[in-house]
């Protein structure tokens, strides 16, 4: 029953003890200590040691890099990352709506994106704005999109030796944006529904177009086929390609539960958002 | 010190204690030698039970099941009939039924060993909803026809001669879903021997009732076993008789080990294995004439009772009393039917069964009055109940109605006539609006014929006592009834003590439920308190008083005809929403309610209850999902079983209006449970108008409300 725990100093120690004994990576422990929860009085059910990684020093802050992208190291918090302006809008409104007050001052964003839950809410986001991860080992470090490192449902592509290190957002500026986190409730929820979307409009041309659907599959969904659809396309064209988008998006996700709650809903805001790329008098943040 | 008045603003006087973390509840006591005890639960809905595999259980193990009550005792526990078992023996009726308590030292072993003991079934094909049960799925579980308890009521011309008379008839199935307590604290209690009695140290509502339903399992009388209140962290009904499901293993693993032994429910425990409110459906039938007159009703009601009667027939009958809600309605025959299902077994829950036809009845008025192109307010203003009234027990209205001065009230604060004209049924705004009311105390002349309530005050020195069974749980009873005493004395409430009750040493002043309390238990104290300040010089006594009904207000409980209730609360609410198109997110722009409650013995206290009642109201009607699905609840955590956070309604604005209750101590009646009662149906009303659809079902979140309108194309 009992296994052994850690507090690793630095972060070569950490991957030691990742490389040695693939101990579970703890910061917040937001996520392990709910999934691994028996009962009052009762030590958590794990089965496999965990190092408790809060401390480390080189997996913490946010800055702005020379080759244009906005770097989150892991251990940085939903409300740090809410408050900080470096982090672009769409995470930032995802941060700031994330569980309670305390849940988004002790979880992390290295947590969020290892969890891999559908219903997570930092992925979604990310995956709009084609972040990446940096995944290190005591021998390596490689970066690859976060699309490609969650695969499914609880499924990330992390080795066992790896930690995510720090995430990768590169800077672009959108002249339409749009989040939406259908929770629960209005505060201490867990997500229903979220949309991203966001597009590039200049001289009546839809030079970039992106949406992501979160809670809507068993990953944080991008239909490239559908995005496809309207990039490089005229605003005046969007009333004769809207359905074939709208269609196209709906196929990409892949609700289990609410499912028409959640097509339905996806649509409308969807489409709410391709009106407002049509009316030149809008833009910035779409309500 | 000068004396406390009852209009006096004071702070509660259970308020330092409990926001310092000064209060003891179950789970912060200990005793020398306890040990603790898990519940080993049924899995499956309905079968029967083939083996109990136990692993070898360690020194100071124990498990203890049916098998371990003594031949004296009977495997029952007494609540209002005795069928609901301590422990299932042969076979489990639903999902959580208890079947032993595993006792010893040390929780991790205990957990250890409890996922170890396994219980081999022959499962049977659960009957879970109303419906499966009326069609006899899987075979009865109660009877032949799983009706486990039905009444009538009946007021007016027959039915037939109605339905004849008719020009058109309304028909409509409205239904309301499972409700959890979601109480802060969660089910608890600690057995042990003092003196060589069985003592409970427990979180409830009702001691007299726990010690009343435990004791035939050793054999015993009820004032062989002593029950000590612990502070109860919230109850709202799930702690009137689910108290009685923790102490009855206790006291058979006690009487077997000897040992004092704790038994604290995980959040999911109490969520999964707990009682509930009953899901309903009610079917009316009303029959109109040309111009929308309603001419009678005639209404089925059925509640989902699970698998043991617990207090549902009682429940049913407050569910009946109440299907006309505050109207009078010419001709009626109202039908309940209480429905054996293969669930946990629903009980109490704040408002006991009247919520559930209030619903019911406020949304069929306010469907008609649209049909028929009438506004709801004014439309079921023309039916509202006054003095004199004949009610649906063919009794009277013994007070007056100060409804139409409350509908005034909330209306000209909330602008409801412009808004319910200026917002366009479909527009996405809309304002709904409800009237309620609910029965103080004991249906008819229970609290004289069944409860017998007695309270004692004893005076020492300069203090005086309050001795009652009745017991604080977060609703601010120690505050009222020590302000009710102290106001009569003329003395400080600082000088009236009144401890959390114990049975061994206050008499039984009847359940802390039924919104009595104030009004019943509140005007014994007042009138021992009374007789005091007039004996004050005689040093130290004691005054105990029985409770006197008022004469000349019969009610014949065979046939339920009569003075159901001799002071109702009275309600009216207004809700204001905004529907969001594009994720039919609803959001709530103002909340303005009307009470009588007679009189507010302590305002700051009214108030917290207006607020309280209104928003698990709220909660009821649009997020509080409980689902079930094959007799498993689905919802187990406070993550996925929602309720309401403050920042999903606005502020309220709330009035009472003062209608002094005869009978009542200072004029005050009952008021816990009908500030429960009505903005579910007002918010419901709110949101169909703001959405141009037609609502049947609560709770009714964002996914429900993509039904409804899908409905309504």
């Amino acid at each position: 029953m009992a296994v052994r725990n850690y507090i690793p100093e630095t972060l070569e120690e950490a991957l030691t003890l990742r490389m040695n004994e693939h101990a579970v990576p703890l910061a917040g422990g937001s996520d392990i200590m709910v999934q691994h929860r028996k009962g009052m009085g009762i030590a958590p059910d794990l089965d496999k040691p965990v190092m408790i990684i809060s401390n480390l020093q080189e997996l913490k802050g946010i800055s702005r890099r020379d080759d244009g992208y906005i770097e989150i190291r892991a251990l940085e918090t939903p409300a740090s990352i809410a408050a900080s302006e470096l982090v672009p809008w769409h995470v930032r409104q995802a941060a700031s709506r994330m569980g309670a007050i305390a849940l988004r001052n002790v979880a992390t964003i290295g947590g969020n994106i290892g969890n891999a839950s559908p219903k997570g809410d930092l992925p979604q986001p990310l995956i709009l704005l084609d972040a990446e991860v940096v995944l290190v080992s005591l021998t390596s470090e490689r970066r690859m999109l976060l699309d490609q490192f969650i695969l499914g449902s609880k499924k990330t592509a992390l080795a066992d030796d790896e930690i995510i290190k720090s995430v990768l957002i590169p800077e672009k500026e959108f002249t339409h944006l749009f989040y939406r986190k259908i929770g629960t409730r209005r505060a201490n929820a867990i997500s229903k529904l979220s949309l991203s979307a966001a597009a590039v409009v200049r001289d009546g041309i839809i030079e970039d177009f992106r949406a992501s659907s979160g809670a809507a599959g068993p990953k944080v969904i991008r239909s490239r086929e559908a995005e496809s659809l309207l990039t490089k396309r005229q605003i005046s064209e969007i009333p004769e390609i809207a359905d074939d988008f709208i269609a196209a998006w709906d196929r990409a996700i892949s609700p289990h539960a609410m499912p028409v709650y959640r097509r339905n809903t996806t649509s409308r805001m969807l489409l709410h958002f391709l009106e407002a790329l049509q009316d030149e008098e809008r833009s910035g943040i779409i309500e | 010190m000068s004396a406390t008045k009852i209009d006096d603003r004071i702070v509660r006087v259970d308020a330092m204690e409990k926001a310092r973390g000064e209060a003891l509840y179950v789970s912060d006591i200990k005793f020398p030698g306890m040990i603790y005890g898990t519940l080993v639960r049924s899995s499956i809905a309905r079968g029967k039970i083939i083996s109990i595999n136990v692993p070898d259980l360690p020194e100071g193990y124990s498990f203890i099941t049916a098998d371990d009550i003594p031949e004296e005792g009977r495997n029952e526990l007494w609540m209002i009939a005795k069928d609901w078992r301590c422990f299932a023996s042969g076979d489990v009726k639903y999902v959580g039924e208890t079947i032993g308590i595993l006792c010893g030292p040390d929780r991790n072993m205990l957990s250890y060993l409890k996922e170890r003991i396994k219980v081999e079934y022959e499962e049977e094909v659960p009957a879970v909803t109303i419906d499966d049960a009326l069609s006899l799925k899987g075979g009865p579980i109660a009877g032949e026809d799983n009706i486990m308890c039905s009444l009538y009521c009946e007021k007016g011309e027959k039915m037939d001669d109605v339905f004849r008379k008719a020009d058109s008839i309304f028909e409509e199935t409205l239904e309301t879903g499972f409700q959890e307590h979601v109480h802060l604290e969660t089910n608890s209690a600690i057995v042990r021997l003092e003196d060589g009695r069985f003592t409970f140290y427990i979180s409830a509502q009702c001691p007299f009732y726990v010690r009343k339903s435990v004791a035939g399992l050793l054999g015993l009388r009820p004032e062989d076993i002593v029950v000590k209140q612990t502070t109860t962290g919230g109850a709202f009904g799930g702690k009137e008789h689910f108290p009685d499901v923790l102490a009855g293993p206790l006291l058979v693993a006690c009487n077997k080990i000897r040992k004092p032994i704790k038994l604290v429910f995980e959040r999911e425990e109490d969520m999964l294995y707990s009682v509930k409110r009953h899901p309903s459906k009610v079917l009316f039938k009303t029959a109109l004439d040309k111009e929308g007159n309603i001419l009678g009703i005639d209404g089925k009601i059925y509640y989902n009772c699970g698998a043991y009667l617990s207090a549902s027939y009682v429940v049913l009958q407050r569910g009946v009393f109440h299907a006309n809600g505050v109207y009078d309605i010419p001709s009626t025959h109202l039908v309940g039917y209480g429905v054996a299902t293969n669930t946990f077994p629903s009980d109490a829950f704040r408002g006991f069964g009247a919520p559930q036809t209030l619903f019911a009845i406020e949304m069929h008025l306010s469907h008609i009055a649209r049909k028929f192109g009438f506004d709801p307010a004014e439309y079921k203003s023309r039916y509202f109940l006054k003095k004199g009234s004949e009610t649906v027990t063919n009794g009277h209205i013994v007070e007056d109605v100060k409804l139409p001065e409350m509908f005034r009230q909330i209306a000209d604060a909330s602008d409801y006539e412009r808004k319910s004209k200026e917002y366009e049924i479909g527009s996405g705004k809309g304002i709904g609006i409800s009237f309620y009311n609910h029965g103080g105390a004991f249906t008819g002349n229970g609290e004289q014929a069944i409860i017998k309530a007695h309270a004692r005050l004893v005076k020492t020195g300069d203090r005086v006592r309050i001795e009652v069974g009745s017991t604080e749980m977060g609703q601010g009873f120690q505050t009222a009834l020590r302000k009710i005493a102290a106001n009569a004395l003329e003395i400080d409430i600082s000088r009236v003590d009144y401890p959390n009750p114990d049975t061994s040493r206050v008499p039984d002043s009847g359940p802390t439920a039924a919104s009595r309390s104030t009004m019943v238990v509140g005007k014994i104290v007042e009138d021992c308190a009374l007789e005091m300040k007039a004996r004050w010089d005689e040093g130290d006594f004691s005054v105990e008083k029985e409770y006197v009904h008022p004469d000349g207000h019969p009610w014949d409980q065979d046939t339920f005809r009569g003075d159901a209730y001799l002071g109702y609360g009275w309600g009216a609410c207004i809700v204001e929403v905004e529907v969001d198109k594009l994720t039919n997110e609803v959001t709530t722009k103002g909340i303005w309610s009307s009470h009588d409650v007679g009189k507010a013995i302590d305002e700051l206290i009214v108030h917290g209850q207006v607020n309280g009642g209104v928003i698990q109201s709220l909660g009821y009607a649009s997020m509080e999902k409980m689902e079930n699905r094959n007799g498993h609840f689905r919802q187990s955590s406070m993550s996925d079983y929602v309720v309401p956070t403050s920042m999903d309604f606005p502020k309220q604005e709330w009035f009472l209006v003062d209608n002094p209750y005869q009978w009542g101590p200072q004029g005050a009646k009952g008021m816990g449970e009908l500030v429960f009662n009505g903005a579910d149906a007002a918010y419901t009303d709110a949101v169909e108008r703001a959405l141009g659809a037609t609502i049947c079902k609560i709770p009714i979140p964002p996914e429900d409300i993509e039904e409804a309108i899908d409905n309504a194309r």
